[in-house]
C-alpha cells in the first residue's frame, strides 16, 4: 500500500509540474527545455531557505516561488525576443547553466554530494510526516494549482494567450502585446514549477543536481507530447502514463543493468509513433510546430 | 485632426536595395472609403504592413490623427485605433466564433492575469451584437475552422468592428467568396462608414467593387502612386487601363 501512496504522491508532484509547463507550452506555444531548471531552482531555494534561515514551509515555499519566478522573468526578457528553434536553444542553454551552477557551486549547493536532511514541513503546528500526510499535502496543492490554472485560462488573459498561440500576428493586430503575455506565462510557469521542486525536496528530504537535468526537462516535455497540451486532460493523462510506465516495466523482470535503457527506448518509440499518429498528443489541442 | 485621419508623407521601403514602396504621399479621408488598386507587386500590401507597424519605413513618415506611427509595434498601432483585416483572413481557427469576438473586445487592463474574470457576461452580450451584425448568430459556438471561407471573412469583419478601431485596413475583403456573401460584405462596408463612422482603406482587384463603394482611389504601380482621384476618374485614365486593366495597347 505504501508503494501505491508513494506513486500517488509522485503523480501529484509531477501533475503540478506538468500543468505549469502546460501554461508555457500548451497555452503559450513555447517549447521550453528548461522547466527542470525551474523545478530545481524551486527545490534548492526552498531547501536553503528552510535549512539556513529556518523558515517554515508556509514562508519558504512562497519565497522559493518568487525567486524562481524572478529568474524566469529575467530569462524571459531576452529569451522571448526569439520564437521557434532559437527560443528552444535559449532555454536549453539556461538548463545547462543552471545544472552547472547546482553541480559546481559546492559551498552553496554541496554540488554532487547533494543536500540531505531537508526538514519535513510543518503547517499551522501540524507536522507533515507520514506518507498519508504527504498525500494530503500534495493533493491539496494539486487542487489549488488546478483552480489557479482553470481561473487563469478562463480569464481574458487565458483567451488572449490561446489566440497568440494560434496566430501571433493576428493577435497583435488586435492590440495584444505578445511579448508581455508570454513573459507572464513564462514567469508564472516557472513560479509554479518551484512548488513542485519544494514538494519534492521536502518529501524525499534529499536533493542533488541529477534530479534536475536536461533529461528531466525532456521528460516533462514528453509528458505533454504524449498526453497532449493546451487543455487539462492532456497533461493529466501524460503524467499518469509516464510516471507509472517505469513502474509497470518493473514487472517485466528485466535485468537491472538494462532496464533503464529499455525504458528510454520505449519512451522514444512511443514518441515517434505519436508524432506520426497524433502530433498534438492523445488528448491535446496544441500541436508543436 | 479628425478621428481616423491618416497621412503618408513620402513613405518608402526597400528590400535588399529594391524599393518596394517609394515616395508615397497620400491622405485617407475620415469616414470615407479609399481604394488602393494596382497590379500584383505594386506595393499595396507592403503599404499596409508599413501603416500597421509590421514593417518600419526607410524614409518618410506615417501620421495618424496628428501623431507619427513610425517605430510603433503592431499591437501599439492597433491600440491607437488602426485595425486590419488580412487577405488570408487569419481568424483564430481553434477558437469559437464567440471567443474570436470577445478577444477583440478586451481592454489593455485585461492583459494582467485573472483581470476581468468575472465580467464575462457583459462581454458576451457585446460580442453577440457584432456577431449579429454580420449574421453569424447561429454559429457562435462553432470553431472558426469549421466555418466556410466566406463565413470566416464575415467573422473577420465582425472582429475588426468589435475592436473599436477608427481606421480599418481591409486587404481584399471579398476575394474568394460567393456572390451572395460578396453582396453582404459590401453592404456591411457601407454600413461601417455610414452608421458607425469608420474610415476604410480597401485593397481590391474587383473594379466593379471599387467603382461601387469607394470615394477615392489610389493607383499604385512599382511602389509609387501613379494616379489618385475619384474612382471613375482613375479607372478611366489611359495609363491605368494600360498598366493594370490591360484594356489599351
Amino acid at each position: 500500500m505504501n508503494y501505491v501512496i508513494h506513486l500517488l504522491i509522485m503523480i501529484n508532484i509531477y501533475l503540478v509540474l506538468a500543468y505549469s509547463l502546460n501554461l508555457v507550452l500548451g497555452f503559450g506555444g513555447l517549447l521550453s527545455l528548461c522547466h527542470a531548471a525551474f523545478y530545481g531552482i524551486g527545490a534548492y531555494a526552498y531547501t536553503l531557505l528552510a535549512m539556513h534561515f529556518d523558515l517554515p514551509f508556509m514562508v519558504a515555499l512562497p519565497l522559493a516561488m518568487v525567486i524562481t519566478g524572478l529568474l524566469a522573468f529575467f530569462l524571459g526578457i531576452p529569451g522571448l525576443k526569439f520564437r521557434g528553434d532559437p527560443f528552444v536553444l535559449v532555454t536549453l542553454g539556461f538548463q545547462v547553466i543552471i545544472f552547472s551552477v547546482l553541480y559546481n557551486w559546492v559551498s552553496l549547493t554541496k554540488g554532487p554530494y547533494g543536500i540531505p536532511g531537508i526538514p519535513r514541513p510543518e503547517i499551522f503546528g501540524f507536522k507533515i510526516d507520514s506518507l498519508y500526510d504527504f498525500l494530503g499535502l500534495t493533493g491539496s496543492i494539486l487542487i489549488l494549482s488546478v483552480l489557479f490554472f482553470l481561473a487563469l485560462y478562463r480569464s481574458p488573459f487565458g483567451l488572449a494567450l490561446k489566440a497568440l498561440r494560434e496566430d501571433e500576428r493576428a493577435a497583435e493586430s488586435l492590440g495584444k502585446p505578445s511579448q508581455l503575455y508570454l513573459l507572464w506565462a513564462f514567469t508564472l510557469g516557472g513560479a509554479v514549477a518551484a512548488v513542485s521542486g519544494a514538494l519534492y525536496a521536502t518529501y524525499v528530504t534529499y536533493i542533488d543536481p541529477t534530479s534536475f537535468t536536461l533529461n528531466e526537462s525532456i521528460f516533462l516535455v514528453a509528458i505533454l507530447l504524449v498526453g497532449g497540451s493546451g487543455n487539462f486532460w492532456g497533461p493529466t493523462l501524460g503524467t499518469i502514463f509516464l510516471v507509472l510506465l517505469p513502474e509497470a516495466l518493473r514487472f517485466l523482470g528485466l535485468p537491472d543493468t538494462i532496464a533503464p535503457n529499455v525504458r528510454q527506448m520505449i519512451y522514444g518509440t512511443i514518441l515517434i509513433i505519436l508524432m506520426y499518429w497524433r502530433p498534438q498528443g492523445i488528448l491535446g489541442e496544441f500541436k508543436i510546430r | 485632426m479628425k478621428k481616423g485621419e491618416l497621412k503618408l508623407k513620402n513613405v518608402g521601403k526597400k528590400f535588399k536595395g529594391f524599393w518596394a514602396v517609394k515616395g508615397v504621399t497620400a491622405k485617407f479621408l475620415p469616414q470615407r472609403i479609399t481604394g488602393l488598386i494596382g497590379p500584383n507587386g505594386a506595393g499595396k500590401t507592403t503599404l499596409f504592413h508599413l501603416i500597421t507597424g509590421e514593417l518600419v519605413p526607410d524614409e518618410g513618415d506615417i501620421i495618424y490623427q496628428g501623431e507619427s506611427l513610425k517605430e510603433n509595434p503592431p499591437w501599439r498601432v492597433a491600440r491607437k485605433g488602426i485595425g486590419r483585416m488580412f487577405q488570408d483572413v487569419r481568424v483564430f481557427q481553434g477558437l469559437s466564433v464567440l471567443e474570436n469576438i470577445v478577444l477583440a473586445l478586451q481592454t489593455p487592463e485585461e492583459e494582467i492575469p485573472f483581470y476581468g474574470l468575472l465580467k464575462k457576461k457583459e462581454k458576451k452580450e457585446e460580442a453577440l451584437r457584432w456577431i449579429e451584425f454580420v449574421g453569424l448568430e447561429n454559429e457562435i459556438k462553432r470553431k472558426a475552422e469549421d466555418l466556410s471561407y466566406g463565413q470566416q471573412k464575415l467573422l473577420a469583419l465582425a472582429r475588426i468592428m468589435a475592436g473599436n478601431f477608427d481606421l480599418l485596413l481591409l486587404d481584399e475583403p471579398i476575394a474568394g467568396v460567393s456572390p451572395v456573401i460578396t453582396k453582404k460584405i459590401l453592404k456591411l462596408l457601407r454600413e461601417m462608414v455610414d452608421k458607425y463612422k469608420k474610415t476604410l482603406v480597401i485593397i481590391e482587384h474587383n473594379m466593379n467593387v471599387i467603382m461601387d463603394i469607394t470615394d477615392w482611389v489610389y493607383f499604385l504601380n512599382e511602389g509609387r502612386i501613379y494616379f489618385s482621384g475619384r474612382p471613375d476618374h482613375v479607372l478611366g485614365a489611359e495609363e491605368v487601363r494600360r498598366l493594370y486593366l490591360g484594356l489599351v495597347k
